[in-house]
């Protein structure tokens, strides 16, 4: 045995390092072998030393290694072995920056849950409480807006107008249990350290029972809700003219009953509803101008032409489902979990088949929420009521990180300016966990 | 057959040899002087004229002229001159051609029959024609001519003189030809094999019909007189002693000398069988007092037997005596003697019977598990917060909420998605149980608080349902029951600190159960007499107690889920009410000691029942009154029993801290029985005050089941 591990030990493989990374990254392409049993750490070591020899200042970091599309997560002859690539030629290891949270920053305290969170814009997270309160938080540190007026829990929160904000204002959609959602605009240019409480302007009320998700369109003129009362509804986000005057008498009288000193409100109604889940629709999202993808807890994936109102697309999976998301190459991937601790991914370009094309299973609950990273193909995050985050690449199924800060269930997680997870969870906090590298 | 025709004609003919005359006189061939010399070469093509008489004769176209037969003889020699036929062929191409076979379809001229012709000798004429007209003799060529004739012309041998119509035949080469192979016996035509092989047409063994269609001969029936004879003699044979049966077996007269003899008839004795000592290995070169020296181990070998474990190490290590006068006793004898006494004395006094039965083969044909999914299998949520057991939960219409009461003093509603405890409702008393009203538009909970009913309002649901419900939970005036000088079984008074209603029973109340509509429920007071179970209608906010008389305490009551049929489990027995007629209409027996729970399936014709002593009842109430099914599946009291609404599931919790999942197929078809699979068993609950799970419940819509333990925990187990 022990000449045995001695072969072990002194066998190796040839390989070269290449990269799609900057210059000062760069290794010299040139083959060395190195022994057969270096994992990635083994593996990262001497790709830092390598650069370390080529830059005396380099600062030795953790790097991924991908043979043939997929990452190296064990020992290299055994990833030979178990891919069936030959040890006798010169193997080509990719590598790129190790995809990991780096740093935990300190997390944003809540009332209550945090059952939504938003953090499509670079400036601004935002996130929806169980509290009935929505929070501005502006660069991740201090909350400069609250906005009121839910009386439910907040499920669902969304930036409507997502990028650079157009005349110092943002629009904001929230979702609640309390049957209705709110439309806020709020000012960026306030001075910290005051948090300001903002009410509505516009209420969308029309679902009979309590929202779970909201996904606003791509040309942000639309908003669909996803409610328990098995409908979706579509909702204009700038009314028309009559609508408003039509709600007017509304309006004042529920100015008169709320004693509060609240704005004026518009109410609108649902430009459209999407009739078909047979249960609670548990989550939509919009990825294209023209499809929404739909999942409910009828164990269906359903895709709706936007225009029509059409079912044009389902498949089911046999699992109550609670998150949906698209994302990868052209936005065509659908991933979902649900009620088992399982993330699926599915592709509905495929043909004649239901089964998913990935599954990923290292949690040990329910999948509350999956985001795709908002520019890469690959990288998605989930959050599960086990109070883990984490992150995945479609190239390996293990996960690339787990960020375990939560006390409890996680109930939300979403990218924030590309680089950070952001999630919330029933311990009343907003955990960020940034410095992902995502090249 | 002509062959043998021309033969009898030869035979006679030398009786006729004066017919010969009797033949026209200037016929060439007619003298047999003239065949004489047909030998000669000269003349050998007239050969074969001769037996064209003889086809004639075969072929009965004309009666056979006298002289034929004898022309017929002289053939013998002449047979020779076949090989100069063919030479002739060529030529008579033409002649064949006009004499074709149509000569004979026509029926012969003359109609005389056949009469000798020499009846007509001295005539003018021959005969008669088919008009009965006179056919005229006719002359014939006299023997120069035709000599002379049959010298001019090559062919002229193959005309014949037919006496019978008077006319010359010119027969054709073919015809010569068949003639010229009779003669020599062979069949007429070349082609014609005279022996072809044998075809059995009839191929009997398997052929449907017999080749006889004749009956079956009376024979065939009858028995046989010398068979019988037979039998008889040889009856007296066995009688008189001359034939024996019993020939004295010959007794092998060797047997096994190394056989294995455990199972020889032999040893199957009565009482204590025998049961043969193991045979001991035969004794090899090893043993042996003197081995060659490669037997005996060396020193090193012997140190290392003794490394080895005591059962590995050699029984026996071989050693070497000079003479057999120089071996030992054997050193062990005693102790064996000892052992084997022992074992004797230790042996077992009779032989344990043991059927080899594959255990597998006995287990009942069920489906695989997998295919029976989706089924609860693991918890992924738990409800935390009550600070007591719980005692009773209940799911909402539409599977959003759940209500859970404790015996902390607390009804509590929680979120299914997440796990969120949405309200406290601080009660104040013991709940026992708690029932969520199964209607969508009413969200209203019903819970047994102390000794009494309560009706919350959950306060879930849009404004217009909360606006409706609060209506419905208000109590106009309470109108006393006049029952008399007795207490009122139900008083309806007004709650005001939940908004709500509480229904004072006289008796303590256990139970609380809705009908499917959500209007009527029933509560159970199991020491209330002729008054234990009432049904109650919230729209009317009215009582009454129609079942006076009950065979036992009642323990639980439900309703039917579509008919007007009323469920009372008593300890013992199930008692099936018709509401609309007021009757029993089925008494089923248990036969169990006490029955905590009762469920009915969703089709309403199947009930279960779950009992203090673990043991859960599948009844097919159109099957029969007894239990289908029994099932001793815990250890412990069970404590509730649910059906799924949807799934084909049903499960069982019991104070085993367990609950059980069945699958409970029940079919549309009423010749097939139900099919229950036990698939799981859900554990997680820790016992408090020896008490385990103490409620289950089914998801209305998906295949999860929440179990409330005495741990204070609520949990949700899915597929």
């Amino acid at each position: 045995a022990a000449a045995a591990m001695d072969a072990d030990a002194s066998r190796q493989v040839r390989v070269r390092f290449v990269t799609k990374l900057p210059p000062p990254l760069r290794a010299p392409p040139t083959a060395i072998a190195v022994p057969a049993e270096l994992s990635r750490m083994g593996l990262s070591e001497i790709v830092n030393s390598l650069l370390l020899s080529a830059e005396p200042d380099h600062q030795a970091q953790p790097f991924d290694f991908i043979v043939d599309g997929e990452l190296v997560r064990m020992p290299l002859h055994q990833f030979l072995l178990a891919k069936g690539i030959s040890a006798e030629r010169v193997l080509e290891l990719e590598y790129i920056k190790a995809v990991a949270p780096r740093k935990q920053e300190p997390p944003l305290p809540h009332d209550d849950w945090v059952s939504a969170v938003d953090g499509s814009n670079p400036s601004f997270i935002l996130t929806g409480c169980y509290d009935g309160l929505a929070r501005i938080w502006k660069d991740a540190a201090e909350c400069t807006q609250v906005l009121e007026g839910h009386s439910g829990a907040i499920t669902s929160a969304s930036f409507i107008n997502k990028g650079v904000e157009t005349d110092g204002s943002l629009h904001v959609v929230t979702g609640s249990k309390d049957r209705s959602l709110r439309l806020f605009k709020f000012d960026t240019s306030v001075t910290i350290g005051s948090s300001k409480r903002i009410g509505a302007y516009k209420i969308l009320p029309g679902h009979t029972s309590s929202i779970q998700s909201i996904a606003v369109d791509p040309s942000r003129n639309m908003i669909c809700s996803a409610s328990w009362d098995t409908t979706i509804k579509l909702w204009a986000v700038e009314g028309s003219e009559e609508d408003s005057d039509t709600v007017s008498v509304k309006k004042r009288r529920m100015n008169s009953d709320a004693s509060g000193p609240e704005e004026s409100q518009l109410e609108g109604s649902a430009s459209s509803t999407l009739l078909g889940h047979t249960q609670c629709v548990s989550s939509v999202a919009w990825p294209e101008q023209r499809t929404i993808y739909s999942a409910s807890w009828d164990h269906s994936v359903r895709q709706w032409d936007a225009q029509t109102g059409r079912e044009t697309w389902n498949m089911f999976c046999g699992k109550a489902l609670n998150c949906l998301d698209c994302g990868g190459e052209g936005s065509s991937l659908i991933a979902a979990g649900g009620s088992d601790p399982v993330l699926r991914v599915w592709d509905p370009r495929k043909p004649g088949t239901t089964a998913p094309i990935f599954q990923f299973s290292s949690h040990s609950s329910w999948i509350s929420a999956c985001k795709w990273h908002p520019s890469s193909w690959f990288h998605l995050i989930s959050s599960s009521f086990d109070g883990k985050v984490m992150l995945w690449d479609l190239r390996t199924a293990w996960p690339l990180a787990s960020v375990d800060s939560h006390k409890d269930k996680v109930l939300c997680a979403d990218w924030w300016k590309g680089d950070s997870v952001i999630s919330g969870g029933a311990d009343s906090k907003l955990c960020i966990s940034s410095g992902v590298e995502i090249a | 057959m002509g062959r043998a025709d021309g033969e009898d004609k030869a035979a006679l003919s030398p009786g006729g040899e004066d017919t010969a005359d009797l033949s026209p006189d200037d016929s060439p061939w007619s003298d047999s002087a003239w065949s004489e010399d047909d030998d000669d070469d000269e003349v050998r093509p007239r050969s074969p004229t001769h037996p064209i008489d003889f086809l004639l004769s075969a072929d009965g176209l004309s009666m056979l002229p006298p002289q034929a037969s004898l022309s017929f003889e002289d053939s013998g020699e002449g047979s020779g001159s076949d090989a100069d036929s063919d030479g002739l062929e060529e030529e008579d191409d033409a002649a064949a051609e006009e004499s074709d076979s149509s000569e004979d379809e026509v029926a012969p001229r003359n109609t005389v029959g056949n009469v000798p012709l020499q009846w007509y000798k001295d005539e003018e004429h021959i005969g008669y024609d088919i008009s009965a007209r006179k056919i005229k003799k006719r002359d014939r060529e006299g023997r120069i001519d035709s000599f002379l004739s049959s010298k001019d012309n090559d062919d002229d041998w193959l005309k014949i003189w037919d006496d019978y119509n008077a006319e010359e035949v010119k027969i054709t080469k073919e015809e010569a030809k068949i003639i010229s192979r009779m003669m020599k016996g062979k069949t007429p035509h070349a082609n014609v094999d005279p022996y072809p092989d044998y075809v059995d047409w009839f191929e009997y063994a398997d052929k449907g019909h017999p080749l006889s269609n004749a009956p079956e001969p009376k024979r065939r029936f009858v028995p046989s007189k010398w068979e019988q004879k037979k039998v008889v003699k040889l009856v007296r044979a066995i009688r008189k002693g001359w034939i024996k049966f019993d020939k004295p077996k010959d007794e092998p007269n060797y047997y096994l000398l190394w056989g294995d003899d455990t199972d020889t008839a032999d040893n199957k004795r009565q009482g204590l069988s025998y049961i043969p000592a193991p045979k001991p290995n035969l004794p090899g070169h090893e043993e042996s007092y003197n081995p060659s020296v490669e037997y005996i181990p060396t020193q090193e070998e012997i140190d290392n037997y003794q490394l080895m474990y005591e059962e590995d190490r050699p029984k026996f290590i071989p050693r070497r005596f000079e003479s057999l006068r120089s071996v030992p006793a054997y050193e062990k004898a005693l102790r064996e003697g000892f052992d084997r006494c022992l074992d004797l004395y230790l042996c077992p006094r009779t032989r344990k019977k043991r059927i080899n039965i594959d255990p597998e083969s006995l287990k009942p044909k069920l489906p695989s598990k997998k295919d029976l999914r989706p089924y609860p299998r693991t918890c992924y949520l738990e409800f935390k917060g009550h600070g007591g057991p719980v005692t009773s939960l209940s799911v909402e219409a539409t599977g959003q909420w759940i209500a859970s009461g404790s015996s902390d003093g607390t009804i509590r509603v929680w979120e299914v998605e997440t796990g969120r405890c949405l309200k406290v409702f601080n009660v104040g008393a013991d709940v026992h149980h708690i029932s969520w009203n199964p209607s969508p538009e009413r969200p209203i909970l019903a819970a047994i608080v102390g000794r009494d009913l309560l009706l919350l309002n959950a306060e879930v649901g849009d404004e217009e349902t909360q606006v409706r419900t609060k209506e419905l939970l208000h109590v106009g005036e309470p109108t006393p029951e006049d029952d008399g000088d007795k207490k009122p079984a139900v008083r309806w008074v007004n709650n005001d600190k939940f908004d709500g209603i509480t229904l004072i029973h006289h008796r303590a109340a256990s139970t609380v159960e809705w009908h499917s509509k959500g209007d009527y429920f029933t509560t159970v007071v199991p020491t209330g007499e002729s008054r234990a179970v009432l049904l109650h209608q919230l729209s009317k906010k009215h009582s009454h107690h129609p079942f006076r008389k009950l065979p036992g305490l009642p323990v639980a009551a439900v309703f039917h889920p579509t008919q007007k049929m009323f469920f009372v489990a008593t300890k013992k027995f199930v008692q099936v009410y018709d509401l609309q007629k007021a009757e029993v209409v089925k008494k089923l027996e248990s036969g169990l000691r006490e029955i905590s729970s009762i469920s009915i399936h969703p089709g309403g014709d199947n009930v279960i029942v779950g009992s203090k002593d673990g043991k859960l009842c599948w009844f097919d109430t159109d099957l029969s009154t007894r239990p289908y099914k029994m099932l001793k599946n815990h250890s412990k009291d069970i404590t509730s029993v649910t059906f799924h609404r949807r799934y084909p599931l049903f499960a069982s919790s019991s104070e085993d801290c367990t609950a059980h999942v069945f699958h409970g197929m029940v079919y549309a078809d009423l010749n097939q029985n139900p099919l229950i699979v036990p698939l799981e068993i859900l554990r997680g609950h820790l016992s408090s005050d020896r008490r385990g799970v103490l409620d289950c419940k089914f998801h209305p819509r998906q295949p999860w089941l929440f179990t409330a333990g005495a741990d204070s925990m609520i949990r949700l187990y899915c597929d």
